[in-house]
Parts: C-alpha cells; sequence; structure tokens
C-alpha cells in the first residue's frame, strides 16, 4: 500500500475493485467502515459478484471478470471529459508535461499493440517508449522481461537510457506531450465501450465514474480518494496493468500523497508483504534491489545497470533516491558475507547467484514438469493445491527425486501421490520421496508480520511447539549446516559462498529470529560520523536508518529498507504505543513501518507546489518556513531540506522526481500505459481491437497438460475463483470451527443460470474446464447476474478455494473434494509472473 | 450461570417480591447492532462459541453464507444471510446478527413456570438458570423471536446470556469484542439508543435510506439489543425479524385473565362444594343408607 | 371370580363396576391426582412448592407428560366400557329440567336415573373431550422444540387450551369427589369394592334397580 489501512479512515471516497476486503480482511475493514461512519464517505464496489464488501457499499457494478482496465480507462476518459482532475497536481508531481519521442505509438495508431513489438518474440523493443529530450546515461529500472523457459539476459544490447534533460510543455497542449497522449489513448474507452466490454450497463458506468470522480468536481482538491484492490487484480495476464491503471487515475486526481488517498493492495497473508520485501520474487534481492544477470559481468556492471540517474525538465530537481543503490547493494553483501566481501574480490559479487531466466512459480513446475529440477522443499504453502492448473503440478511431483513438506497438517502437496484420480497402480509407479516434517504454527513461533500497510510487527510466542515440530528456521538452518559441513569435507565446485556466509547466530541450528532482525537492520563496521550532524556511531552499533549506509564496506544490512527497524534503541517492530497526536491514524510508535517509520508514501504531494497542504483539516506534512525544512505528523517522505521553490518532485524513487501517467522505457514489459487485453481464455474477442485479442506479450506453456479453452469448444461460462472470511486458504478444513460455518464446498451461480439449466440450489454440479473438473453443490443466487457482453448473453460463475482431498471430511471416510485449481490455466501476468486464476472459461452441467 | 454480582429484578415463577428490584440505579445495558455495517464475518459466531465454549454441531449446505437456519441450543449467535431487491433494482445484501433480545418484558420469563429458571438483572440482562429450568419449553412459546432452544440430552434450555459473565465484570460481551467493523457497540441503552438514532439519521440524510430507523420494539418494553436498519419498515427482511413483536396473546391470556378466573373458580368451588355440604349435607344419614334392603331376591 | 356387571350378589348387594373397570378407574384416578397436581405446580408460583414435593421440578415436568398418556388410555378404556350407557336420552332432559331438586337432595323429585344419571353422563363426556384436548396440546407442549417456527400458532393455542382444558377437568373432577365421597354414601365404595347395596341401586338408580331386577326374574336360557 502506498497508504495504510488506518488510514482508509481519512478518505471521502473508495473505489474497491479486484478485491472483497470485508471477506478477506475484515479486521482491516474496520477502517473504510470507520470513513463511512465518520466522515460520510462513499464506497464504490466493482466485482462480479455482489460480495460481502458490496453489501456494505454505496454502488455497486458487476462487472466481467478480467475487464477491470476497461472500466477503470473509461474513469481516467470521463475525469479528464469532466474536468476532474488536479491540475496543478498534474502539471508539477506527473510527467504530464513531458514530451514523448515522436516515434512512439499508441495502439489507437497500430493494431492494438504499442509501438516496437516483435511478434516473432513477443517482446517490445521499448526503445520508443522514451521522453525527448538530451544527455542521457540514466538506466531506469531495469526490470527484465522473463518469458517461459527462456533466457532473458546475456545477448541484449545495452538498454536505452532516459534523456538527462527532458523536454516538456507545462501548458499541455503539446500534442506529443504525456498528457495529450494519455487524453488520445483512453478516449477510446468510451461509456459504449466500457459497456461491450465489462458488461456494465453504461448508466451504471457512468454513476460510479461520477461519483468516483467527484470528490474532484472543478478541481478541487479538498477531499481525497482511495483505490483498494487485492488478488482480483493482479491475478491476471494484465495485472500489474490493471494496477497501473489505477496508478494513473489516482495521478490524474492527485490522490497519491494524501491521507485517504493512494493505491492500496490488500496483500492475502499476514505477512506476503514481508515475504515480497524480502526476495519473495526471483528476480529481486532485498529490499526491491534487481538481481545480478550473468551480464553483469562485474559489481560495476551491475551497479551501472540498476542505478539510475536522473531524467527531469532541466529547471526542475529530483532527489532521485535510486542513486543511493550501491550503498545498498554493498551493505547487502556485506551482511550476507562479512569479512569474507572485500573491496578486493568487490565485496563477494561473484558469490551472488547470477539469475539466467524466468524462475517464477509457474515456471518452476513447469521445469519440473520437464525434468529439470529434481526435488522441492515446500515450506509454508500447499503448492499443488494453490495451482494453477493443479494437476500439471501433481504431474510434475511424480516426475521429482524428492518432496519436502514442512506443515501443521498433513496437506495436498505431500499426498499428492494420492490425489483423486490415482489409482493403486499408478501410485506403485510413482518413485518420488516424500519427506514430510512437522512444523510450528503462527503461535508457537516469534517473528514479525508486515502487514498490507507496511507496518512492520513483531510477535511472540504463544504456546510451545508439540511433539517434535519445529520451526521453520531450525529445519532449514540444519539443512544449511549440513550442506556446510559436506562443503567442507568434500570441497565441491565452488564452496565460498557456502563457507563464507555469516552465521554468527546464539544458537547456529536454530537461530533466534530477534537476531536474523537485527542482521536485516544492519549495523556499522567502523565508526562512522554523519558530517552534518555530527551524530556518531560506534562499530558494532545497530544502524538507525538506511540514510547510514555505505558503498564503502563500512555498514551490513540485510534489506535497506527495514533498516531502522532494530536499532541501539531496541526492536522498534515490538513497539505499541497506540498514541496518536494527529489524529490521522498514523501512530508512529506502534510497531514500525518501513521505510524510515513513514506511514503514507509520497506525502510530499500532500500539499501543493508551495508546501501547504491541500487539505487544511488533515495535515501530514508541511514546509516549515522559519525552520527551513519539512515537518509533520508524519515521517516526510522526502529530501528533508528541499526549499519548494526548488521544484524537487514528490515522487523521489522515480529518476523523474514526478508520478509516472507514462512509464517509459523497460518498467514494465507490456506498455507504458495500460491497454485493455482480454484474458488468456475469454468468451469473445477484445472488441477494442479483435485481431489482438490478449497482450501480445503472454506467452503460453506447451506440455500436454496446458490446455487453454475456448468458446467453439464449448467453455462458454466465466469463472472466477476466491476465498471465504470463514475459511483460510487450504488449513482451516482441518478445524471442525470453521468446517461448522462452511461445511461443504459451493459454486455461486446467477438464479437466471439455474432457471435455465433446471437447477435449485444444493444440487450438485459439475464445473469442466479444459484441463479439469470441479464438483460441488449449487449456490444459487440474485448475487450473480447475466450479463451482455458484446451484445452475447454471458453467464459468470464463482467458486470458493479452500477445499481440497486433504480434510476432516476425508478423514471421516467422506467423498475426497477437488481442488479449484484444476480448472484454472497455466499461463501468467509478463511483470509480476502472477498467474491468471480469476477469469477462465468453463462449462457447466448438473453432476 | 447466576451471577453473584448482579442483582435481579424479575424472577420466573416466582412467588412473593424479587431482592434487586428497584434496588439499584444500575443502567441498563444494551447492544447496538448497525445492520449497515456489517459483513456477515461471523467473528461474532466464533467468539461466542469460543468464550462460551460451545460444543460443535454438524451443518449442511443450505444455498446460503448462513452457518445454520436457526439458532441452536448450543449456537446461540447467528448471522442471518438475505438477499433483497429494491425497488429501484439494485440488491442488498442484509445480514443480522441474531441472538436474545433481552427484552425488557421478556415473554420467555412470563411464560416460565419454574421458580427462578429466568431472571433478569437490574441492568435489563435476561438470563437462564439451567439448573432451575425443568425443561417445560414454555419460554420457547413465550419468546417471539424464536431464541431459547432445547437440549435433548439435558432437557434444559439454552440462549445467549449477552455474557453475564463478562458484563459483571465489566467487560463487553465476547461478540461485541470481536467485531471487527464496529457494526457491535455495547453500553447503557440510553447511550446505544443515542448512537442508534445518529447512525439512522446519517444513513436517512446522507446515504439513500430515507427509511433507515431504529428498532427498539415498545411491544415487549424495548429491548437490550437494538437494531440500525436500511429500512427500519420492513424489519421482516432481515430473516423475519418481528415489525411488532409482543408477548403471545395467548401467553398473555393464559398467564393473565385466564389464571385470575382458573384461580377464583377453584377456590369458589371449593368454597362453594364445602357450602353445599353444610347447607344439605350428603343426599343420605349414614343410618338410611345402611337399611335393610326389601326388594328382589337372588 | 369371573365378574360381569349388574350381577346380583348376596348380602343384598349388587355390582356396579366389575374388576376391569375399577382399575381402570384407578388408573385413570391416580394418573390425574399425578397430572392435577403438578399440573398445579406449573400454573402458578404459589404452588410451586408441589412440584418440589412431588421430586423437583424436572421430575414433574418429565412424568407429567407420561402420567397424561396413561390418563388418556384409562379415559380411552372407560369409553369402551361406558359409552354406549352413556347416551343421554330422554330421561337425562328431564333430569336437567330438575336439577335444582337434585342439588336440593330432593332425589325424590328427580325423574328416574339408569345405570348413570345425566350428571354423570356429563362428567364422563366432559372428561372424554378433555382428555383428547389435552392429549393434543399436551403433545404440542411436550415437545414444543419439535414445532417449526412457522406453525407456532400450534403453541400458542395449546398453551391457552391445554389449561382452559384442565380447568374444566377440575370443575368436574371437585364435583365427582364431593358427590362419590361426600354427597352419595356407598358411592366410593363402588369403586373399591365394585358393589352398591341394591337400597343404593334404587335410590340413585331406580330405572337400573328396575332393569336389575327384571334381569334376575326373568327365567334363565
Amino acid at each position: 500500500m502506498t497508504n495504510g489501512w488506518v488510514d482508509m479512515k481519512n478518505t471521502d471516497m473508495m473505489l474497491i475493485m479486484g478485491g472483497n476486503p470485508a471477506e478477506n480482511h475484515p479486521c482491516g475493514f474496520k477502517w473504510p467502515i470507520e470513513a463511512k461512519r465518520t466522515r460520510g464517505a462513499k464506497m464504490i464496489s466493482v466485482d462480479p459478484r455482489f460480495t460481502r464488501t458490496s453489501a456494505v457499499a454505496d454502488l455497486f457494478c458487476q462487472i466481467r471478470a478480467g475487464t477491470d482496465i476497461a472500466f477503470l480507462g473509461g474513469v481516467i476518459r470521463y475525469a479528464l471529459e469532466n474536468n476532474c482532475i488536479a491540475k496543478d497536481y498534474l502539471v508539477n508531481f506527473t510527467n504530464a508535461a513531458f514530451i514523448v519521442r515522436s516515434d512512439f505509438k499508441l495502439p489507437a495508431d497500430t493494431d492494438g499493440v504499442f509501438s516496437g513489438l516483435n511478434a516473432a518474440t513477443q517482446s517490445y523493443d521499448r526503445s520508443t517508449w522514451n521522453y525527448a529530450g538530451a544527455g542521457g546515461g540514466a538506466h531506469p529500472d531495469s526490470v527484465a522481461t522473463y518469458a517461459p523457459g527462456q533466457a532473458a539476459h546475456g545477448a541484449n544490447p545495452p538498454a536505452p537510457t532516459l534523456p538527462e534533460k527532458v523536454e516538456y510543455d507545462l501548458t499541455l497542449q503539446n500534442p506529443n506531450c504525456v498528457f495529450q497522449l494519455l487524453k488520445k489513448h483512453y478516449s477510446r474507452y468510451t461509456p459504449e465501450m466500457v459497456e461491450r466490454i465489462t458488461g456494465i450497463p453504461k448508466e451504471q458506468f457512468l454513476k460510479a465514474a461520477e461519483l468516483y470522480t467527484s470528490i474532484r468536481k472543478d478541481g478541487d482538491m479538498k477531499k481525497a480518494g482511495t483505490i483498494i484492490y487485492a488478488v482480483g487484480w493482479t491475478q491476471h495476464t494484465f495485472g500489474t496493468q490493471i494496477i497501473r491503471t489505477a496508478a494513473i487515475l489516482q495521478l490524474l486526481l492527485g490522490n497519491v500523497g494524501r491521507a485517504g488517498g493512494g493505491v492500496n493492495a490488500l496483500r492475502g497473508h499476514s505477512n506476503i508483504q514481508g515475504a515480497t520485501d524480502m526476495a519473495g520474487l526471483f528476480d529481486n534481492l532485498p529490499g526491491y534491489l534487481k538481481v545480478p544477470t550473468p551480464a553483469d559481468a562485474s559489481l560495476e556492471a551491475w551497479m551501472k545497470r540498476i542505478t539510475p540517474t536522473a531524467s527531469k525538465p532541466a529547471s526542475w530537481d529530483s532527489f532521485n533516491y535510486y542513486s543511493n543503490t550501491p550503498k545498498f547493494a554493498v551493505s547487502y553483501l556485506k551482511a550476507l558475507y562479512g569479512d569474507a566481501a572485500t573491496k578486493q574480490n568487490s565485496w563477494a559479487f561473484d558469490y551472488l547467484p547470477k539469475v539466467d531466466r524466468n524462475y517464477s512459480w509457474v515456471q518452476m513446475w513447469d521445469d519440473m514438469y520437464n525434468g529439470t529440477v529434481k526435488g522441492m522443499l515446500a515450506f509454508g504453502m500447499n503448492g499443488v493445491a494453490i495451482g494453477p492448473d493443479s494437476k500439471k503440478n501433481i504431474d510434475a511431483l511424480k516426475k521429482a527425486d524428492f518432496l519436502v513438506v514442512g506443515e501443521i497438517y498433513p496437506d495436498e502437496t505431500s499426498e499428492f501421490w494420492k490425489s483423486p484420480g490415482i489409482t493403486k497402480d499408478e501410485m506403485k509407479q510413482i518413485q518420488t520421496t516424500v519427506y514430510r516434517l512437522p512444523c510450528a504454527g503462527f503461535a508457537e513461533k516469534d517473528g514479525s508480520f508486515t502487514n498490507s500497510a507496511r507496518w512492520v510487527l513483531w510477535k511472540n510466542t504463544a504456546l510451545p511447539t508439540p511433539g517434535d515440530c519445529r520451526v521453520d528456521q531450525a529445519i532449514v538452518a540444519q539443512i544449511f549446516l549440513k550442506i556446510r559441513e559436506l562443503y567442507k569435507k568434500d570441497s565441491g565446485k565452488f564452496p565460498d559462498p557456502i563457507l563464507n556466509l555469516t552465521w554468527n547466530y546464539s544458537v547456529p541450528s536454530s537461530p533466534p529470529l530477534a537476531e536474523v532482525l537485527k542482521e536485516i537492520n544492519g549495523k556499522a563496521l567502523a565508526d562512522l560520523e554523519d558530517p552534518a550532524t555530527k551524530q556518531q556511531i560506534k562499530a558494532g552499533q545497530q544502524l538507525p536508518g538506511f540514510a547510514w549506509l555505505k558503498d564503502d564496506g563500512t555498514t551490513s544490512c540485510g534489506n535497506w529498507i527495514y533498516s531502522g527497524s532494530f536499532t541501539e534503541a531496541g526492536n522498534q517492530t515490538a513497539r505499541r504505543d497506540p498514541s496518536d497526536p494527529s489524529g490521522l491514524g498514523l501512530h508512529l510508535g506502534w510497531g514500525w513501518s518501513w521505510p524510515a517509520n513513514r506511514r503514507v508514501l509520497y506525502n510530499r504531494a500532500s500539499c501543493d507546489v508551495d508546501g501547504k497542504p491541500w487539505d487544511p483539516t488533515r495535515k501530514q506534512v508541511w514546509w516549515n518556513e522559519g525552520q527551513q525544512k519539512w515537518v509533520g505528523n508524519d515521517v516526510p517522505d522526502f529530501k528533508v531540506d528541499s526549499k519548494p521553490k526548488d521544484h524537487m518532485g514528490p515522487f523521489i524513487m522515480n529518476p523523474e522526481g514526478v508520478g509516472r501517467l507514462f512509464a517509459p522505457l523497460a518498467a514494465f514489459a507490456d506498455g507504458p500505459f495500460s491497454e485493455f487485453y482480454e484474458p488468456i481464455e475469454s468468451p469473445i474477442d477484445n472488441p477494442l481491437h479483435p485481431q489482438q485479442t490478449h497482450n501480445p506479450v503472454v506467452k503460453r506453456f506447451k506440455t500436454p497438460d496446458d490446455k487453454y479453452g475456448t468458446p467453439k469448444d464449448g467453455y462458454t461460462v466465466v469463472c472466477t475463483t476466491y476465498r471465504l472470511t470463514e475459511l483460510y486458504h487450504y488449513w482451516t478444513k482441518n478445524n471442525p470451527m470453521n468446517v461448522q460455518l462452511v461445511p461443504e464446498p459451493f459454486v455461486e451461480i446467477a438464479a437466471e443460470m439455474a432457471q435455465e439449466m433446471g437447477l435449485t440450489g444444493g444440487e450438485k454440479v459439475k464445473v469442466t474446464s479444459i484441463r479439469g473438473e470441479y464438483i460441488a453443490k449449487a449456490m444459487v443466487t440474485k448475487r450473480i447476474k447475466p450479463m451482455m457482453i458484446d451484445g452475447k448473453k454471458v453467464y459468470q460463475i464463482g467458486i470458493p478455494i479452500h477445499q481440497g482431498y486433504r480434510g476432516i471430511a476425508e478423514d471421516e471416510g467422506k467423498d475426497a473434494r477437488t481442488l479449484v485449481n484444476l480448472l484454472t490455466p497455466t499461463v501468467f501476468d509478463p511483470n509480476a509472473y502472477t498467474p491468471e486464476f480469476k477469469g477462465f472459461l468453463v462449462k457447466l452441467e448438473k453432476a | 450461570m447466576s451471577q453473584e454480582t448482579l442483582r435481579i429484578q424479575k424472577i420466573s415463577g416466582h412467588a412473593g417480591s424479587v431482592p434487586g428490584e428497584d434496588t439499584q440505579r444500575q443502567y441498563t445495558v444494551c447492544k447496538l447492532i448497525d445492520t449497515t455495517t456489517c459483513i456477515g464475518c461471523k467473528a461474532c459466531e466464533v467468539a461466542c462459541m469460543e468464550w462460551n465454549d460451545l460444543p460443535f454441531g454438524e451443518t449442511v449446505f443450505d444455498n446460503s453464507y448462513q452457518t445454520m437456519p436457526e439458532t441452536r441450543w448450543n449456537y446461540w449467535n447467528l448471522i442471518l444471510f438475505n438477499e433483497h431487491e429494491r425497488e429501484d433494482g439494485s440488491l442488498m445484501w442484509l445480514m443480522r446478527k441474531n441472538q436474545c433480545m433481552h427484552c425488557a418484558e421478556p415473554g420467555c420469563l412470563a411464560a416460565c413456570p419454574s421458580d427462578g429458571a429466568i431472571v433478569q438483572y437490574t441492568n435489563g440482562i435476561v438470563d437462564f438458570q439451567q439448573d432451575k429450568c425443568i425443561g417445560c419449553g414454555y419460554c420457547i412459546t413465550g419468546c417471539p423471536f424464536n431464541i431459547p432452544k432445547f437440549n435433548k440430552e439435558t432437557k434444559r434450555v439454552y440462549k445467549c446470556t449477552l455474557c453475564t459473565d463478562r458484563v459483571s465484570q465489566g467487560l463487553e460481551p465476547a461478540c461485541i469484542k470481536s467485531c471487527p467493523t464496529g457494526c457491535l457497540h455495547f453500553g447503557s441503552k440510553d447511550d446505544m439508543k443515542y448512537l442508534a438514532e445518529q447512525r439512522a439519521k446519517q444513513l436517512r440524510d446522507h446515504y439513500n435510506f430515507p427509511k433507515a430507523g431504529v428498532y427498539d420494539p415498545p411491544g415487549v418494553g424495548g429491548t437490550g439489543v437494538i437494531y440500525v436498519l436500511h429500512d427500519a419498515s420492513q424489519p421482516e427482511l432481515y430473516g423475519g425479524l418481528p415489525k411488532d413483536p409482543r408477548i403471545p396473546l395467548s401467553v398473555k391470556l393464559w398467564k393473565g385473565p385466564l389464571k385470575w378466573l382458573g384461580n377464583i373458580a377453584m377456590v369458589g368451588g371449593l368454597i362453594g362444594l364445602f357450602a353445599h355440604y353444610l347447607r344439605y349435607g350428603p343426599k343420605e344419614r349414614e343410618e338410611e343408607a345402611k337399611e335393610p334392603h326389601e326388594g328382589a331376591q337372588p | 371370580m369371573s365378574e360381569h356387571a349388574d350381577q346380583i350378589l348376596p348380602h343384598g348387594r349388587v355390582l356396579r363396576y366389575p374388576f376391569g373397570e375399577r382399575l381402570n378407574h384407578w388408573i385413570a384416578a391416580f394418573s390425574y391426582i399425578y397430572l392435577l397436581l403438578t399440573g398445579l405446580a406449573f400454573w402458578s408460583p404459589w404452588l410451586f412448592w408441589i412440584a418440589v414435593l412431588m421430586g423437583g421440578g424436572q421430575i414433574s415436568r418429565t412424568l407429567h407428560p407420561w402420567a397424561g398418556l396413561i390418563f388418556f388410555y384409562a379415559v380411552a378404556r372407560m369409553h369402551g366400557y361406558w359409552s354406549a350407557q352413556m347416551k343421554n336420552t330422554e330421561v337425562d332432559k328431564q333430569w336437567w329440567r330438575s336439577i335444582s331438586h337434585y342439588v336440593q337432595n330432593e332425589d325424590d323429585k328427580m325423574p328416574p336415573a339408569g345405570r348413570y344419571n345425566a350428571g354423570q353422563k356429563a362428567l364422563f363426556w366432559s372428561f372424554f373431550y378433555a382428555a383428547i384436548v389435552l392429549l393434543l396440546t399436551g403433545i404440542v407442549l411436550w415437545f414444543p422444540e419439535w414445532i417449526p417456527w412457522n406453525l407456532r400458532w400450534l403453541r400458542y393455542i395449546s398453551v391457552f387450551l391445554h389449561p382452559v382444558a384442565a380447568l374444566f377437568t377440575i370443575a368436574n373432577f371437585l364435583i365427582h369427589i364431593y358427590m362419590s365421597a361426600f354427597a352419595e354414601r356407598g358411592a366410593f365404595g363402588s369403586v373399591i369394592h365394585g358393589d352398591v347395596t341394591l337400597h343404593f341401586a334404587k335410590r340413585y338408580h331406580p330405572a337400573w334397580y328396575d332393569e336389575i331386577v327384571r334381569r334376575a326374574n326373568a327365567p334363565r336360557k
């Protein structure tokens, strides 16, 4: 989240899409309700079903799964047409005025793709996605595109760069300025087009667009609106671009950086944010540093590639905070390898693995299926159940040599070999050795949770682990120590990274997590002094924050964004001071929030150009003329002594210093603006450009288990999957309390569809996709309605996940239940590699 | 269970005075349920189960998100889910937490024949004392909200206690504690009434619910659980919340006029017969009856 | 010893109630008294102490319906024994018209009653119909948890009719006790020993007496 859970109480308007927080985040949902009750805020719920969130929303639009870009594009168009935009914000805080290269082409000018598409390789040459201007050398965030199975680096030509001095037009009239391109691009998302694509009747859509943009009526800046989303957006082959569209809308309306504003991702598990921060994705190192690739021959080459230089209008200033990247990277290497990382060996850069291709979730299973991955350690997740395409994952595991599962219950993954449909004879053929390790549950371990709001919150152990159960870090540590012992004994091809890994824990076989957090926070390796304040830190002391990090080997830090979480003052994440003097829900003494304990990102943008808050009743930070610095209730997310007249952009993590309506160069694999494409399985051709229905850079997998259905094959019903508040993932079917609340699997079906099928609630139905089938009882409801999609009547159905072939029902000898992910396709978003769980095609019949 | 720290102002099946009646100036406690902010998360259901340590029961899928069709002897707190189409075609998914309403004039208590099986504390909580319950089930008939539930094993009736054990120690009931959205509030009746009216006003003025209002039915003397409803004119939409709940007429007749008539008749009958005996005596004197019989011979 | 009704016994007595009928009467009587006592305990808080005396509220509540079944069984058997004799006749109408004489013990001014006078017949039918109402409403009250919410009117009706019917029986019961134990000497003994004196028969049931005599004098077949 740019903002935070508690901050939502400050909002005047909520657009909740691609998420159902009332269902999945009931505790956090307190704050949207608070905003309604105390501020009279309005809530718009856009969802394929009328959900628990919709039940308390002021307006509901039923959208076809996967068409969110069309909806948001339509709202952008509406805001522009009706002057519901934040003009000053737009000109000064975004790249609206920047001029784009004249050879850049929009999908409107081509066949539905941006300029530079190589149809054969299904990838973009993104050099035209750039600003016009002079100078250069900056390498903006060089996110590589990792297509399935393909090496993305190595043979690449030098990446194109952003100009140092960007051409701009503050009147926003230049036809090639970002603002005009944006206008042109989204002008195609008319209410009629929105209706054809999304199925939301034009009048209903206009109601929603009018309501949401009403906060910026005639450009008045007092109010703020927030956009709240979850995996309903991310789990698509264009998921990142949906979020981009939301970001563009929020920048247009001047909602980013504001209390009660922002673009807010609701994370699906208690610590999924923490996992992501700690390199949950294969192409990140902790703190979102880009991994080195084989092309990065040296530390310098790597640093040159991933450290941007400022790119801005000449008269403006840009903090370009990522210019500090080498400090973060070297401190990280020092944390990993300690004294073995020296200036001479480039801080042990060679020890770091170089990532040569895609190693994302779906790819891993594909690799195992194809025999290149031989074993798996599965902790804290149930790989078979969470899919997609569970059958492919089960088939992959059959081919593996070994599988280690650390869990608190026997799960589907550890019992993949007896999933429904496998005969006794087939079981005998499966040679995979499965090790099942009893682990500790969440209440049996300490450590921290990082919530959706980036708040890192320490928790204590509530209960001892039962029996032989062990905490995860003990298992992982003991595997590591064993491997290190083997390397010590037998040497090996390259033992140094293993032998030199820092392992200074008081209990090496089970590292105390507080010590790990201290290591992540970082410490001084030599005596340090801040030249400005003369503050000193002695060697060995914990660092107060990432501003102290050095690229000369005098600091170590496991994750720069967590620097400040465990200082000399102690474990900051364990703080529990609930006070909130400003009333803005900042609670600076409650836990600790990255970065630097600031609660709302880009909060400089909560003020106008002169440094005065847009809304004096919600003062977050402001320029204090007397002190000549930025001060506030929140920690300013800005260079504190940068005077307003210097015109430094508030978006300090971008080399431009401003928000990106247009995301240049390699920022995204599939376009600098968002464009609506159909899900891989969709009931119609893309009404915007039927010849280019899908995201052009999305690739399909090729194994026999990878099949994709079409309406021609009879798959005409749009299906989406989701969670229920009563159950937690695939765990709670082992808990009688939860099972009592939702005893059986079900499929939500529109009453009209049920009537056509002669189906009544409670009867069994069979849902079939081209990959598999799912049997459950029908929940016939008015909460899903048939839709008219591009003139075609289309039904949607919804299936809660949570069921599988391991649980109380199975223990009682009842028929094994099936996994919903037997239905879902293996295909993923080209930027975040998230599979497309939402919006695939099925057919439905009585079982 | 009886709470020593709570004084009793009404007792079921009780002859004579009540020890706590009018002896305290304690606040009447009240639970406010704002159905317009309920998200049906069932945290209250689970909290109720947990706090009261109720055993699990079997449920089956019933074409609904609702856990079970109605409350059970071991399930005192149930959110009722109802789909409702408004006149303008928009859909509402109404969720109402259903539990004992803790009526000021409780029908269960009125109907109960067992001395002390149902009590009302001076703070307004209506509580069942299972040790004194005789299992007659009259409370089931007396309740206009279908709340008391019979346990076939113990032959006693159970329901929400408003967590008397917690409330008597100054805590809020478990359901209130667990509610994530703040849809549930707990406090004095006056405060809750005020809060509820404020919210209803906001819904009327600002949120397109012109008929929003507070449910605190006077037919049972008001309730210790009050609702904010989007449409107070149609409480039936919320899983059959009675529009004008009252203690059933037959129960009132039975416990009122019939009782008096019956008592008068019985006592009057006894007196009458005695008087008759005094006035007329037996139909025959003893000696008469023993008179030798002349008549047919065997 | 085989018994049959109306048999003339030695010592000037006549058999009024054979053993089966006597036994049945007392089954009805004891079950009714139990029902009456426990019922009264539930009727008024002032009488709840009776339930305590009877073993406690729980036991009273548990046994009351079973006693009710027994009582109903006995009443049903009475119906089998006596319903034919309980038919209203022209004489009964006259009897009712002369009720004030009966109340004032001027039995000689009463029309001749048969085996049962009109008052006894009324008692019989009162108990019979009341027992049916008590049974039906009693079953509803026995298992209130089985009555679905939309049939709750059944409970509402039952909870009212059950005591109404009970009160009705109580009125009858009081008169019955009074008449049998206090007013008519010999009546009580008739349900103990089974027989009454011929004098008793002649005095209270002259038509019956005539019938007995007629039959006794009739030639044997």
